[in-house]
């Protein structure tokens, strides 16, 4: 192998080498931070599969449910989907968009048979980021049953 | 509305109708000509070009003016405005939304495509044609958007009494020039790639397609930085929550075709003094521009928000893909059928040169743009093919763009340095050994004076480095020049250096911002403070070097909201004291609350206040946070800015002077 060869080689190695590294790098971070969204219903669905994962659970808090711990940031409350209710415990600052009858994601790790801790609540930019399971349709499904619960 | 009144909005979407309809003789016109040998028609298409940009102009003008004249009738207006609203966000809330925003699109394309037209006439008759009729399908296409799909100029009769205003968190300079700025540089890649797209089908892609719009991408690209950058601002002063980056997909979209058009500006020259890389640069360009108009669409169709929410309007989702595929199918198609005129016989074969630089500098670039695309598109994916949602989070970007980011600052000593085809070691010494050695002693020093993270230990030897080679290379210029020249000062030697090459030396005050930038991400990213807690008045806590005392908590008003006003004192340790106003806001038009926080900035750091709820009476939450080197970020910014503008004003006839070196 003459000289002008061998140094081609050793570039396309370097590159096969650093490309090949930073892709794994990128795969094998991707596979570990991806958080699954579920609904409360999707929750009591699928049970054991998700113990001690992190997830996200989107729905509206449900009117009536809000309870704060005075002189603390701790507070209680329902996500709904209209189906089911889930609970939820939070301790920290709340996002602006935060209120009862609005839409809201909760992320946190869930484990079977506890109280679910969120570790963050999540406000995008504006109504226009929203989950659909959030947004119009489900704050209409939401609302429905709970006008019917009121019955 | 009064009789006799202009009606604005009807004048706009008039202009935009027949705007439409003359970008059908600016496509079909010069390609008649180009068939039938007539010029007469390439002029018309021409002609057709610059009265469409008079059109559309026209048009945006007649939105604005719906805005200004408070015309709720129009239904764009009453969904984005109010009599409330300062005339300032009324005279831009016209990009307040999906479908203005798109309006604006397609303006700042009819004028770009307008000067292209007129700049370029003389110097590509070749190309002209086929640039017009590009450009025109492309301006089609969004005007198409504009007026059938997603069109600001829906009447709303009768109109309310009021509209529904702006929403509160546009309401900030920050977001008002943040959309032209990002579009001026979306739109501004069409221009290189429809001149590619242009070279390759008229059988002339050799570099003067590069050449000639080598101006056109540098400037799109310091718009896309500006318009980025505005973006991060707004998010630092107005959301509240410490930061300026997200990894928001809203965000992401604007950053990959940053990625790739960096790529692109140095793979370029590459191609200019080389040969190389040619078939690499079409596919760049093409990407960019694609990504720019994907960017678009993400943000602006609503399927972020959920591709249910997009699906449920299957008319603009099923536009959106058919345009993004007819683009695709005839930008890769092009190149495909006619890449035979690419093929080189120069192949790149040495490791150390200035190729192989640009080389890994493109690598990382790619990758760059890979694991942000992945992480952008993979959850849309999932969502449109099964029935999981799921989300990316930002450990897996900042785990990965961190030594990504590392590596294309260490590129960034090398590169300009490297010689061309075959460096000799003996330079290689010359050049690098000292930046090497004192990038050292920075990561020892910093290490012993307490940095006690890897990361930010790599950033400081990487940038001293980079620093470093940028200021001995030109140290070493300056004398050479004044050892030839003899008597001139090194100050006056310097200048006539940066204005012999104004395109290398402003590439090194862009390399130097980036730098700036890249100490600030780093100070805020991994040295950032977080204190949240529970004050009374008078209750003080301690930030860093900082003591704040939270004095009372008032109101305030303007008239268009009202505010729950918290008065922080902060004491900096040096005896120096500034007083903060961090408030909750309530705009009149919504019930939603917006959190302003209260910033204090200096060289060294941030101090961001934000009042959060009252959790027992007059016991009140405060996050405060600690950014150390968040300004550097807005300055890096300022910085590249000028050393774009040093770059571009330089002609197209120095253009063989420049590559020496």
């Amino acid at each position: 192998m003459n000289k002008k060869k061998q140094k081609r080689l050793f570039l396309v190695l370097t590159v096969l080498v650093v490309g090949g590294a930073l892709l794994s790098l990128v795969f094998s971070s991707f596979t570990g931070s991806l958080v699954y969204f579920y609904t409360p219903t999707e929750i009591v669905a699928k049970g054991d599969t998700i113990n001690g994962k992190k997830v996200r659970i989107g729905g509206m808090v449900q009117e009536g449910t809000l309870v704060r711990e005075a002189g603390t940031l701790k507070i209680r409350f329902m996500v709904t989907d209209g189906d089911n209710l889930f609970p939820v415990r939070y301790d920290g600052m709340l996002p602006d968009l935060f209120r009862e009858g609005q839409g809201v994601i909760v992320e946190g790790v869930w484990y079977r048979g506890k109280d679910f801790i969120a570790s963050s609540i999540l406000a995008k930019h504006s109504e226009d980021y929203m989950p659909i399971e959030m947004s119009q349709e489900g704050i209409a499904k939401a609302k429905e049953s709970i006008l019917k619960t009121m019955q | 509305m009064d009789k006799g009144e202009i009606v604005w909005i009807e004048i706009a979407h008039f202009a935009a109708l027949l705007a439409i309809t003359l970008t059908v003789v600016q496509i079909a016109a010069p390609l008649y000509g180009v068939k039938s040998g007539n010029l007469a028609w390439i002029r018309v298409g021409r002609h057709a070009a610059i009265v469409v940009a008079v059109l559309l102009t026209i048009s945006t003008v007649g939105l604005i003016n719906s805005f200004l004249n408070h015309d709720f009738s129009v239904l764009y207006v009453a969904k984005h405005a109010s009599l409330d609203l300062p005339i300032f966000y009324l005279g831009t809330a016209m990009w307040g939304g999906h479908e203005g925003s798109l309006l604006l699109w397609a303006w700042l394309l009819s004028v770009y495509i307008a000067v292209a037209a007129w700049r370029h006439w003389q110097t590509h008759s070749t190309s002209m044609p086929y640039v017009l009729a590009i450009l025109g399908a492309l301006l089609m296409g969004f005007l198409l958007l504009v007026l059938f799909l997603s069109t600001p100029f829906e009447r709303l009769i009768p109109p309310p009494f009021d509209g529904k205003d702006l929403n509160p968190l546009l309401q900030d300079p920050g977001m008002v020039f943040h959309p032209p700025f990002l579009y001026m540089g979306y739109v501004g890649f069409a221009i290189p790639y429809a001149f590619a797209m242009a070279a390759l089908i008229t059988g002339q892609a050799n570099e003067e397609w590069l050449l000639a719009t080598r101006r056109w991408t540098l400037f799109s690209w310091s718009m896309l930085t500006t318009g980025i950058v505005f973006g991060a601002y707004w998010a630092y002063y107005e959301l509240g929550w410490g930061g300026y980056w997200a990894w928001d997909p809203v965000e992401n979209a604007s950053f990959m075709p940053w990625l790739t058009s960096t790529a692109f500006l140095h793979s370029v020259m590459v191609q200019e003094r080389r040969k190389m890389f040619k078939t690499w640069n079409v596919f760049l360009i093409i990407t960019t521009f694609a990504l720019a108009i994907l960017g678009t669409f993400l943000v602006r169709s609503g399927v972020l928000s959920s591709v249910h929410a997009f699906a449920s309007d299957p008319g603009r989702g099923v536009y959106i893909l058919v345009f993004m595929m007819v683009l695709l199918f005839f930008s890769f198609g092009v190149l495909t059928m006619k890449s035979d005129q690419l093929e080189t016989n120069i192949s790149l074969d040495n490791p150390l040169s200035k190729e192989a630089a640009f080389l890994f500098n493109n690598l990382f670039l790619l990758v760059a743009t890979l694991t942000v695309l992945l992480g952008t598109l993979y959850p849309l994916a999932v969502e449109t093919w099964t029935d999981s949602k799921v989300s990316v989070g930002a450990p897996y970007y900042n785990t990965v763009f961190i030594p990504i980011m590392l590596g294309i600052i260490f590129m960034m000593g090398i590169g300009p340095v490297v010689a061309w085809r075959k460096a000799s070691i003996a330079h290689l010494k010359r050049d690098l050994l000292l930046p090497a050695v004192l990038a050292a002693i920075a990561g020892v020093g910093a290490g012993v004076l307490g940095l006690a993270n890897f990361y930010g230990i790599c950033s400081v030897v990487v940038i001293v480095f980079v620093l470093a080679t940028h200021i001995l290379d030109t140290m070493r210029r300056v004398r050479a020049r004044m050892a030839k020249n003899g008597s001139s000062s090194a100050l006056v030697v310097l200048l006539q250096l940066l204005g012999r090459n104004k395109r290398r030396y402003g590439g090194f005050v862009v390399h130097f911002g980036i730098l700036v930038m890249a100490a600030g991400f780093i100070g805020s990213g991994l040295f950032q403070d977080e204190k949240n807690l529970f004050m009374s008045p008078s209750d003080k806590i301690q930030v860093g070097d900082w003591n704040l005392t939270l004095k009372s908590v008032g109101t305030a008003s303007r008239h268009n909201w009202k505010a729950v006003e918290a008065v922080v004192q902060a004491d900096h340790k040096s005896g120096f004291t500034v007083e903060l106003r961090p408030q909750k806001r309530v705009y009149n038009e919504t019930s939603q609350p917006t959190t302003e926080a209260a910033i204090h900035t200096t060289w060294f750091e941030d101090i961001y206040v934000v009042l959060g709820d009252e959790v027992k009476d007059n016991v009140y939450s405060i996050r405060v946070y600690r950014n150390p080197l968040v300004v550097w970020v807005w300055a890096g910014a300022g910085v590249m800015a000028f050393g774009v503008a040093i770059a571009l004003m330089q002609g197209r006839i120095r253009k063989r002077e420049s590559l020496v070196g």
